[in-house]
């Protein structure tokens, strides 16, 4: 199986029904993305794939098409000084995942409104309830 | 000195009478308000490796050869392994050891609830050791459940014997009452629910055991783990730099670091063991399920005159009774009090202390009780308050209360409430409630720091200690620099290791600012002197007159100003060590934190739909360390209570007595679209009574009185009186029902 | 397990159909479906709107942002799920998505595993079914069924062409499946006549990512007004009338939903005009 992830070109060998998840964390050392839930209900494995956020744990590895984009490949993207500044970051176990439905977010809508980051984001559980910061940081990510 | 006294000791609300090693605490506190450092908005040391996903928590931890292990759990809300054969597990492919009762703290032969582990098996991947489990073959003898704790109660099925408290008389002044209140509450059993699991990696390095752990608590792990295995405290090592939350779930080692470390030891090999969500949901804690039967007996005038409570804490297989009663006992001036607490003993999954356990449960009871008599009395709730506060906790004085403050702040807030009112519409309902808040927080010795001055001027504080998520780590390092007199971006704090750093206290109970955040600061003053006492010889001045200001080394007399990193150049790869120690609570006083909360809510009456629209939330917890971070917390408490309050039950088969709200989809925690508007004050005056620093812990204070507000708004909204948690749409349109007979009977609805 | 990718339908020869995972794939872990053949169906199924034709392959992302979509699917998009889970579920998956009754879900040997009774009926029902509930409690999770139930949709399948409401039945002791649909069948396309008006109101406890409790679709056309429940019943239910919700058969912990029921309808009604 090949993968393209977060630009690079990875072959990797896993038996057919791994998830993406497992894939990046366990075979390619990518362990920004968390797995909290493991069935597709909290988002905190939330990767995109071809710029669309996905859950990486309930996505066959097998099944991938396009390209995949990891936490670790938003780094340097203005959204993580966002997070830090607003302090959108508790235990920060869910953040990779918040920060990568962010980007998709800010992507199609770089000014978004309360009302759509509520909706967009509602798919990323953070038990700490930074929310507040988030739908700050998300508001505010290009000052 | 170090000195020897026997005091109180109190975590999460439990007290124990203990023998502590203290050190004097002679530094005078820092005048209120905000300092260079302290005091001001400060973001996260660790923001930027949480954020970007480079923090390695006990989740990412891959070490070579790790094997990784699954637990048995029993099917059976209560039963004994009669027989178990590990063999067929064994034979499977990847396996490469397993465990059975008795061969691990933890795995025991009784099962007292359904989930309960028995035995683990370790294997190449986590699918064979899962697929491995199917294979033991266990012959289990089914026991005697008793899964409602009503009826554990009637038959004597306890933990302990019933907790019994009164004061005054109750009786006597629930006869002689103007006006009698009796209401029953149900709180539900809630789910911790961290984001990371209950997990850990345990691997042997000769005799020595380094265990990678999602723990509250290295030391404390280190300790159980120690005396459980039976090998010396300084052959474990515990280490958790980063931790995906807790809430009070992760005090302790658990049967899944017991199995790690058993089967580490037969294999030879790191072993992981890690609970999947569904696990979490079972067997890693929960805040148990209550029920309450309260009176509150008052004059006319408004004088509160009794308050009693017959209180059940369905417990479950473990866990402690937490004191329910505890907001009834101290939130008001009363003199007649009487408590009863039965804690149950049924075959359901253990408690575990969640985020200001008792006091959560109790509070929405009380506080609602409190403004069902303002109803009854026609008194204005907040005026009810007012009235009845109370000025000593029952003869003890208070080390610092400022109660009395957040109601006067909290006045403004509460004032919306005509405005809130006259949005309701035919459907909308709005309505304005309000709730006090009284925790612990105080925090107590023991706890050390340690500080490492470099020749570069720059300060590493080593104490080992944990950041659950709260901030800590941002907190210790503006504590030390306030006091250093440099400025934040100068230290740093290296945290979570037994192996690096002195004991410090666990990151549970509110403790974590007020144990740990003075031996900081007296760590960094020790430093402090030394680098002062250098100075004064080498400029050959009077060290009274130097000081440390923003990174420079100023005297008094305008003559010397120097760059902390240009002096201590020689020093060479040399380093300035400082030791700083937790000083003694105050004697004699009870330490405590307040707060009040007004809600504004609106309900659908013909749905039942309840939405949290305003929370101003005013704290009074002494000296606020980091605003930014305090912030956070409060929303985070709020937001967390809102979810119990609204939408979190974890459901049960009562004919099985299995969980079956095991996923996220069933046990619904609030997400970013049911966060409202949150106003967040804080009184901000240091306690004066309490160590160097004056701060009181701020983890739990806000989740304390969230739901009994919401209630409360509810009530001024409808006239509904919510009795259970949550207010479901069907305990919410069951209230509505509950009101419209009251007030067909012609007894006036609150509104 | 091997994975196929099929790129038309005359390629299909049994095996498990996956398209967008959401659903199989949980229930393939936890053993409740069973496959030694995956057959990932994304190279088959129509995908996109093309006047009133929707690809059995279009995501709840793609209909939630598309103008020419009624309102009331839209709307149940809109509402359904998680934002990830609505960019990767596709609209048949979500026609076939199956119960999430706790117990089936925790594979009780309830009726629907070919088991002697409904625990839910007996036990822990308070999210259960009002109608249709005699013999299996579930309540169907899908939003979008119940709005395209109330938009009379049509369903083509590689094998036939269906009025929605015939994909579905009530399971029964001599056959508890709970759609229609023949081993192998696969739904390409939906078909949905423009209605005068339509909508869709759902009754949550929190105000996003969440399976019906009760969800009401209702759509005005020339020939009369539909009415159509999600999460209410173990299939999506159609109502004759609002005054059918009178006719609801609760079970001790679900008479509230006819109350919301009752709401809803009436509201939505209203909105419709």
């Amino acid at each position: 199986m090949k993968l393209v992830i977060n630009g690079d070109e990875h072959e990797v060998d896993a038996p057919v029904g791994a998830s993406l998840a497992a894939v990046l964390r366990e075979r390619l050392g990518l362990t920004g993305t968390k797995i909290a839930c493991n069935e597709g209900h909290c988002g905190a494995c939330t990767v995109m794939i071809d710029g669309v956020p996905v859950l990486s744990c309930i996505t066959l590895a097998h099944s991938v098409e396009g390209e995949v984009t990891t936490i670790e490949g938003l780094r340097d993207h203005p959204l993580v000084d966002a997070f830090v500044r607003a302090d959108a970051v508790q235990c920060g176990f869910c953040t990779p995942g918040q920060v990568v439905s962010a980007a998709a977010l800010v992507a199609a809508r770089p000014t978004p409104t309360e009302e759509e980051i509520r909706h967009a984001m509602a798919g990323n559980i953070c038990r700490c309830g930074t929310y507040p910061k988030i739908e700050e940081a998300i508001l505010h990510w290009r000052d | 000195m170090a000195r020897l006294i026997r005091t109180e000791k109190e975590v999460e609300g439990r007290f124990e009478e203990v023998w502590l090693v203290v050190e004097e605490d002679p530094l005078e506190q820092w005048p209120a308000g905000p300092g260079e450092v302290v005091g001001r908005p400060a973001v996260r040391k660790d923001a930027l490796e949480r954020v970007r996903g480079e923090a390695r928590y006990t989740a990412d931890i891959r070490l070579p050869g790790m094997l990784h292990a699954a637990l048995l759990r029993s099917p059976y809300a209560h039963a004994r392994v009669r027989r178990i054969d590990l063999a067929p597990a064994l034979a499977l492919p990847g396996v490469r050891a397993a465990i059975g009762p008795g061969e691990a703290p933890g795995l025991d032969a009784e099962a007292g609830y359904a989930g309960a582990p028995v035995a683990a098996v370790a294997a190449e991947t986590d699918a064979q050791a899962r697929a491995a489990l199917e294979a033991v073959d266990v012959e289990w003898e089914k026991l005697d459940a008793v899964l409602d704790p009503e009826e554990a109660v009637e038959r004597g099925i306890l933990h302990g014997e019933p907790e019994r408290y009164e004061r005054g008389d109750f009786d006597r002044a629930v006869a002689e009452a103007d006006v009698v209140v009796e209401s029953t509450y149900r709180t539900q059993v809630v789910l911790h629910n961290s984001m990371e699991t209950h997990q850990s990696v345990c691997e042997w390095i000769g005799d020595r055991l380094d265990i990678h752990t999602s723990t509250q608590y290295v030391w404390g792990v280190r300790a159980e783990v120690a005396r459980e295995l039976g090998i010396a405290a300084d052959r474990v090592r515990v280490v958790c730099e980063y931790m995906g939350g807790g809430f009070g779930s992760k005090n302790s080692a658990g049967e899944y670091t017991f199995a790690a470390a058993e089967l580490a030891r037969r294999t030879g090999r790191p072993v992981r063991c890690a609970l999947t969500r569904r696990e979490e949901h079972v067997a890693a804690g929960n805040r148990n399920a209550t029920l309450q039967r309260l009176t509150v007996a008052a004059r006319s005038d408004g004088t509160i005159t009794a308050l009693g409570g017959d209180f059940i804490n369905a417990l479950g297989w473990g866990g402690w009774s937490a004191a329910t009663e505890g907001p009834l006992k101290m939130l008001y001036a009363c003199e007649n009090v009487r408590t009863t607490r039965s804690t149950a003993k049924i075959n359901t999954p253990p408690m575990k202390a969640f985020r200001a356990p008792g006091f959560v449960e109790g509070t929405f009871g009380l506080e609602c009780l409190i403004d069902e008599l303002a109803a009854r009395l026609d008194v204005d709730p907040l005026e009810l308050r007012r009235m009845n506060y109370a000025s000593s906790n029952d003869g003890t004085p208070f080390s610092s209360k400022n109660l009395a403050q957040c109601y006067e702040r909290a006045r403004k807030h509460w004032d919306r409430r005509h405005a809130v009112r006259a949005r309701s519409d035919a459907t909308w309902k709005r309505g304005v409630g309000m709730a006090s808040q009284i925790w612990y927080g105080g925090g107590g010795p023991p706890s050390y720091a340690w500080t490492r001055v470099g020749s570069d001027g720059r300060i590493t504080v080593v104490t080992a200690m944990q950041d659950i998520g709260t901030g800590t780590r941002t907190a210790m390092a503006q504590i030390a620099a306030e006091e250093l007199g440099v400025p934040l971006d100068r230290v740093e704090v290296t945290l979570g290791d037994t192996a690096r750093g002195p004991y410090a206290t666990l990151s549970a109970g509110s403790s974590t600012t007020p144990s740990i955040g003075p031996a900081v600061r007296a760590a960094a003053a020790d430093a402090k002197r030394q680098i002062l006492e250098i100075a004064a010889q080498r400029y050959d001045l009077e060290e009274r007159i130097l000081d440390i200001r923003n990174g420079t080394i100023v005297s008094a007399d305008g003559n010397l100003s120097v760059g902390l990193a240009e002096f201590l150049e020689l020093l060479g790869s040399a380093q300035i060590l400082g030791k700083g120690a937790r000083g003694p609570n105050p004697t004699g006083m009870s330490v405590l934190t307040f707060g009040v909360h007004v809600v504004e809510a609106a309900v659908d009456v013909e749905t039942g739909e309840v939405r949290v629209e305003r929370v101003a939330a005013v704290h009074d917890v002494g000296r606020i360390v980091n605003p930014l971070g305090a912030e956070s917390q409060v929303e985070g408490g709020i937001i967390q209570g809102i979810g119990h309050t609204l939408s979190e039950q974890r459901l049960m088969d009562e004919e099985t007595g299995r969980v079956l709200t095991t996923s996220l989809d069933a046990y619904r925690m609030p997400t970013i679209a049911d966060v409202p508007e949150i106003v967040c004050e804080f009184v901000d005056e240091p306690d004066a009574h309490l160590t160097n620093l004056g701060s009181k812990g701020l983890g739990e204070p806000p989740i304390v009185p969230i739901a009994a507000a919401i209630a409360n708004a509810i009530r001024d909204a409808t006239g509904a009186d919510v009795h259970e948690l949550p207010v479901s749409r069907e305990e919410m349109l069951r209230a509505l029902r509950e009101a419209e007979k009251k007030e067909r009977r012609g007894a006036p609805a609150a509104v | 397990m091997e994975l196929l990718r099929p790129s038309s339908v005359d390629e299909l020869d049994g095996g498990l159909f996956i398209h967008g995972g959401t659903e199989v794939v949980p229930l393939l872990r936890d053993g409740i479906v069973r496959a030694e053949t995956l057959v990932d169906v994304r190279g088959v199924v129509p995908r996109g709107v093309t006047g009133g034709r929707i690809g059995a392959g279009t995501t709840l992302a793609e209909l939630e942002a598309d103008a020419r979509v009624p309102d009331a699917l839209r709307e149940a998009c809109r509402l359904a799920a998680s934002p990830q889970l609505r960019n990767m579920s596709s609209l048949g998956g979500n026609l076939l998505q199956s119960t999430r009754c706790w117990y089936w879900r925790l594979k009780f040997p309830c009726r629907l595993h070919d088991g002697e009774r409904c625990h839910a009926a007996d036990g822990e029902h308070r999210e259960h079914a009002i109608f249709g509930n005699d013999y299996c409690a579930s309540a169907h999770p899908s939003d979008v069924a119940a709005a395209l139930l109330a938009l009379d949709g049509r369903v083509r399948t590689t094998r036939r062409e269906i009025a929605l409401a015939e994909l579905y039945r009530l399971p029964d002791e001599a056959d508890r499946r709970m759609t229609t649909l023949e081993p192998g069948e696969l739904i390409l396309e939906v078909e949905v006549q423009p209605p005068a008006a339509s909508t869709y109101l759902k009754a949550m406890d929190r105000k996003r990512w969440s399976f019906p409790q009760v969800g009401v679709a209702a759509a005005r056309t020339g020939g009369g007004t539909r009415i159509a429940l999600a999460g209410v019943a173990p299939v999506p239910w159609l109502l004759d009338g609002p005054e059918d919700v009178e006719r609801a058969t609760p079970l001790p912990r679900t008479a509230w939903k006819v109350d919301v029921a009752r709401a809803l309808v009436r509201r939505a009604l209203a909105e419709l005009g």
